[in-house]
């Protein structure tokens, strides 16, 4: 029994090889490296941006978590709180109510909400906005206050005047233009008037048992404990309180997030696959430049476990050139591009450099060549070294039983492998361990299906072209025979070229399909006519009028839009009396009359959950009734649920017919109970409208209605929607640009991949030549052959790129699907000629090469 | 006719400068069959690759039925192959991913006169014993066989010059036999000229002419 092989030899004959044909070992370094790189890329991008979109979305609550509570904290809960904050956490509390503010110009006080903070810590995000320009923490003081436009003009006051608030006076030191929290607040109902906490103490407004609303603030800091963490924390602890983080700021925002989210995750495991698709068809090319080699070291007697030592290490030592090449190549690109993108696109990547990328980058290199390189080099064990020699072609083909034992060892390689990188899909995940593990599991299965599916197409459309260029009656010229031919001999693994570059195909393109049906949904629930001004309490006389008024203002954008509602207030659902319901918090507001609406039509934006909404032509035998879904839940009530109402000396009853769901910022939003048409007829009607205004002419709308229509309050949330719609501009545009990059380290990717097969034709073009090909008749017949291939794998790929979009867009991105012909002939026609021009442009240099030393070489 | 005139070729590799032909002077009239013959290493196989245009010579002159081609494109040279030369390798050099058949036709096709080629494919690959293995791919064929498939490769344009690189080197003396008989038939019956590079001392007597390189010079020419 002879020695093992030292690894030390074995490093050593494995470095050997490598120096002698450096250039081809170039080439695969490089393959491996844009394959990390581009995963490496696409994640720091999708994180930076990621930081980018969730950092915006924290200045609309102006704070990480916001903590709403219903009574003041007792001394257990207080305790919690201190506990975060000695961990790192910071804290700012925030006080609103509604309270009178008068003036001596005008005899009767204006209802303003109120509120307090603390001008030095807060907002922790975002920037209140003052005219005159100041700091809020330095002009601020106890005895001043900031209030909002409107207020000056009900009171007559300008900045600088002073007014009086429980008593005290305040001097008013500007008009707040612009307060980053305003959505998440409460009681928005008045003009604003923000103070400290020091001059809400001085006006003795908070008394025992005023009405007042109480927030806190919370900040992360690096350090402290994570979000889920301190969410947890304070739901254990204020059971009872509302808790929101950032996300939740706004229904637009929340569900851009969750888009964006899940598209970056998406996009990273795309990233993964076409990065590890690059490293595997490196290696692939690579090996089986290698089998001459290895038949030859059988041959002189070296045994297989020691070939696989060698090529093992002379793969990893490839996998991880390439990797940190790759890597190096990708922080370049990340480094590099954040300037370049805040010059061009208005957005502004958080700088960082994550380790974690770059291992996962490393790991996939290194396991991805394992994948493409362990399993052929344990099924040669097998083989007796004279049958390499004609690899090519078993001259007799075992049954596949047999061929499945043979290939056990590197079966159970593959598997374990292909384990890993469903780990690292699993590590991408941004979520919890269990969406991970989740992750990583449906990534390895789609992974082998759409494998073995685009193998069987593969295989399918291969002999498709192949029997109607023979069958066909006309005889195709010399270079598309050939070429069509070439796809067919053994030894051009034409059907795993196929499956590789319609993987890549597929993905890519599936990032485009993906993109755009979730930017079509998300402009369609953030229309651009979406209102921004609502007018509260206009009565049944002022309605007309009011329309008329809002119609002649300058900047309107949109016809305004007028929803009639009734005071109601539940008696009994199902029996049972509202009082007998346990209802916390929140959900008191039942208890006390509710606006609610009538309709005969389905209102646009709402989405039906359970039931039906009912049929508006035929009549009905009893009052229908429709409800939000948190009502619903709140009070027990399920389609067929009867309710009891009481209205201005009335009582209705009405069948629960659907629950519904919708958004907050569209006209039915504020509305939680709908009845079919007629139900309400007779009773006292409170008209809202809204409109979509100019921001810059909200002001003088607001002083228009104030004139004529006093008692009709109205709230601008101008700014507001300003920053909803730029948060949403800001996702769109990552989306677009994250798929912009990913598209393009496709198509990289695909052409080196394409380029990989250089060397497998050098000898190919050579003894053409020295047949008398000219370069043109040889760049000619492999055109026709990168064509086809190209077209064919563009062709499966799009048809599959379209099956799994409509799947991820439905599934889990709730949006529409609609099959487009146009992007999927595109894409077909876009990868035969890239496939082409990345043939041509590798074998280019060879095509001008002097035969004779090309001979030498091989 | 080929005419060779002050012909060298000097390689210089990072370390050392090889001067691999250091002046030949030849002529070798329409019809004539030359054997090249000279130890290993004396700058055969360079020399006929130059002849056929494989390689572009350092200096001198050669020139094919009047026509110099060392000043010549690539792409040129390559039609000229086509038309003018037939090559066989010491090592074969088929095409792998072509059957026999497709390998013998694959030169007419590159000239676009593939329609009749098919007849004359097949009646090459009789004459060199394979009919029956036209359908074979390279690697399912022996040495001796792919050198028969490359011979007829290179006869199929009947190209009035004809350069083989000891095609018989790799084969037992049956089978070197009978490729040298398929080559010296040919240049009798055709009237090419047949310039074949070989050690075989009993090879070389069949030739009309004998020139023995060493160190890159003609030595012997009788
Ligand atoms: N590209 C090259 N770089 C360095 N040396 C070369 C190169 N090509 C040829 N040589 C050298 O030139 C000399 C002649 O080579 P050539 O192949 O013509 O010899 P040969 O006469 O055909 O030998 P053999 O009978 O062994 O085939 C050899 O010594 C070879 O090492
Ligand atoms: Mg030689």
């Amino acid at each position: 029994m002879r020695n093992r092989l030292s690894w030390s030899t074995a490093s050593k004959i494995a470095w050997r090889e490598a120096r002698a044909s450096s250039a081809k070992f170039l080439f695969v370094i490089v393959a491996v490296a844009i394959g990390v790189g581009s995963l490496t890329g696409v994640r720091g991008f999708s994180r930076a941006f990621y930081g980018m979109l969730l950092r915006e979305a924290r200045t609309l609550m102006a704070a990480d978590l916001s903590l709403r509570v219903f009574a003041i904290p007792n001394a257990q809960q207080t305790a919690t709180m201190d506990q975060l904050i000695r961990r790192g956490v910071r804290r700012t509390w925030i006080t609103e109510t509604l309270s009178m503010v008068a003036s001596t110009t005008v005899p009767n006080p204006v209802l303003v909400s109120i509120k307090a903070v603390d001008a030095h810590v807060y907002p922790f995000y975002g920037e209140v906005k003052l005219d005159p320009p100041g700091s809020l923490a330095r002009v601020l003081t106890a005895d001043s206050v900031a209030v909002s436009e409107d207020l000056l003009l009900r009171l007559k006051v300008a900045v600088g005047d002073s007014v009086r608030l429980g008593g005290q006076p305040f001097r008013i030191i500007g008009v707040v233009t612009s307060e980053p929290d305003r959505m998440s607040g409460s009681l928005n109902v008045g003009p604003r008037v923000m103070i400290t906490r020091e001059g809400l103490d001085r006006t003795g407004l908070m008394s025992i048992g005023s009405r007042a609303s109480e927030r806190y603030l919370f900040r992360l800091t690096p350090g402290s404990p994570g979000i889920e963490e301190v969410r947890q924390t304070l739901q254990k602890s204020f059971p009872e309180a509302l808790i929101a983080d950032f996300r939740q700021t706004h229904p637009i925002i929340t569900q851009g997030l969750n888009r964006a989210t899940t598209f970056l995750s998406l996009v990273s495991l795309i990233a993964l696959i076409v990065g590890a698709l690059g490293v595997a068809t490196a290696m692939q090319a690579h090996l089986q430049q290698k089998m001459d080699s290895i038949a030859i070291m059988k041959c002189l007697g070296a045994r297989t476990r020691e070939i696989i030592q060698i090529y093992v290490l002379q793969t990893i030592g490839l996998g991880l050139a390439g990797g940190l090449m790759g890597i190096a190549f990708g922080s370049v690109v990340e480094a590099a591009f954040p300037p370049l993108i805040a010059r061009y696109f208005h957005l502004r990547p958080e700088a960082h450099w994550d380790p974690s990328t770059a291992i996962q980058g490393l790991a996939v290199g290194i396991l991805t060549t394992l994948l493409f390189t362990l399993p052929p080099l344990l099924g040669i064990q097998r083989i007796r070294p004279g049958v390499i020699f004609r690899r090519e072609m078993a001259e007799v083909r075992p049954g596949w039983k047999q061929r499945l034992r043979d290939a056990r060892a590197s079966l159970v390689a593959g598997g374990v492998i292909l384990c890993g990188i469903g780990v690292i899909a699993g590590w991408l995940q941004i979520g919890t361990l269990r969406e991970s593990v989740r992750t990583g599991v449906a990534f390895v299965v789609a992974l082998v299906i759409s494998l073995l599916v685009l193998a069987a197409i593969a295989w399918l459309l291969l002999r498709s072209v192949r029997t109607f260029v023979r069958r066909c009656p006309r005889r195709f010229p010399a270079p598309i025979r050939h070429g069509v031919a070439n796809l067919y001999r053994p030894g051009n693994h034409a059907q795993a070229a196929l499956v590789a570059l319609g993987i890549g195909v597929m993905f890519t393109l599936t990032i485009f399909l993906v993109q755009r049906g979730m930017m079509a949904e998300m402009f369609k629930s953030a229309p651009p006519g979406m209102p921004n001004v609502f007018l509260l309490d206009i009565t049944a006389k002022e309605r007309d009028p009011i329309v008329d008024l809002i119609r002649a203002q300058r900047g309107i954008e949109g016809a305004p839009d007028v929803v009639g509602t009734v005071a109601a207030k539940v008696v009994s659902i199902d029996g049972k009396p509202i009082d007998s319901l346990n209802l916390k918090a929140w959900g008191r507001r039942f208890q006390r009359a509710r606006a609610v609406a009538q309709a005969a039509e389905r209102p646009a934006h709402t989405v039906i959950v359970q039931g039906a909404w009912w049929n508006s032509r035929a009549a009905q035998p009893e009052p229908q009734l429709s409800i939000t879904e948190e009502a619903a839940q709140i009070l027990h009530a399920h389609p067929g649920s009867h309710m009891e109402w009481e209205a201005a000396g009335r009582t209705i009853r009405a069948r629960v017919a659907a629950i519904h769901r919708i958004d907050s910022i569209h006209m039915y939003g504020r509305i939680e109970f709908i009845f079919s048409a007629g139900t309400l007829d007779g009773l006292p009607i409170i008209y809202y409208g809204g409109v979509r205004v100019a921001p810059r002419a909200v002001a003088q709308l607001q002083r228009a209605t104030y004139e004529k229509f006093p008692t009709v309050t109205v709230v601008n949330v101008a700014d507001v929607l300003e920053i909803v719609q730029q948060v949403v501009d800001q996702i769109a545009l990552v989306v677009r640009f994250i798929s912009m990059f990913a598209i393009l380290a496709g198509i990289v990717i695909l052409a080196s991949s394409v380029a990989g097969t250089r060397f497998r034709r050098i000898r190919e073009v050579v003894i053409l030549k020295t047949l008398g090909a000219t370069r043109r008749r040889v760049a000619g017949i492999f055109s026709v052959e990168f064509m086809v291939l190209g077209a064919v794998a563009g062709l499966m790929g799009s048809l599959l790129a379209t099956a799994f979009s409509a799947l991820l867009l439905k599934r889990w991105l709730d949006a529409d699907f609609r099959v487009d012909p146009l992007p999927n002939l595109l894409c077909i026609v876009l990868t035969a000629l890239v496939a082409n021009a990345a043939g041509w442009m590798a074998s280019y240099r060879i095509l001008g090469q002097k035969p004779l030393e090309v001979l030498r070489a091989e | 006719m080929i005419q060779v005139s002050g012909l060298t070729k000097t390689i210089a590799t990072p370390t050392h400068r090889v001067d691999i032909l250091k002046g030949i002077d030849l002529e070798i009239p329409r019809g004539q069959f030359a054997a090249i013959m000279g130890p290993s290493g004396s700058g055969k196989s360079t020399l006929l690759g130059l002849l056929a245009g494989l390689d572009s010579p350092t200096s001198g002159h050669i020139v094919l039925d009047g026509e110099d081609i060392t000043g010549l494109e690539e792409d040129e040279l390559a039609l000229l192959r086509g038309r003018k030369i037939g090559f066989v390798f010491q090592s074969y050099h088929l095409i792998p991913t072509l059957t026999a058949e497709e390998n013998v036709l694959l030169p007419l096709e590159l000239s676009g006169h593939a329609a009749d080629g098919v007849e004359r494919a097949r009646e090459l690959l009789q004459s060199v014993g394979l009919l029956d293995r036209r359908d074979h791919y390279p690697v399912q064929l022996s040495g001796g066989e792919q050198q028969r498939v490359a011979l007829a490769r290179a006869f199929v344009v009947r190209p009035p010059i004809l350069l083989a690189d000891e095609p018989t080197g790799n084969l037992d003396t049956a089978n070197g036999q009978v490729v040298l008989e398929l080559l010296i038939t040919l240049n009798r019956r055709e009237g090419t000229t047949l310039v074949l590079v070989t050690h075989d001392q009993q090879v070389s007597e069949q030739a009309d002419r004998r020139i023995t390189l060493r160190d890159g010079r003609v030595v012997l020419d009788a």
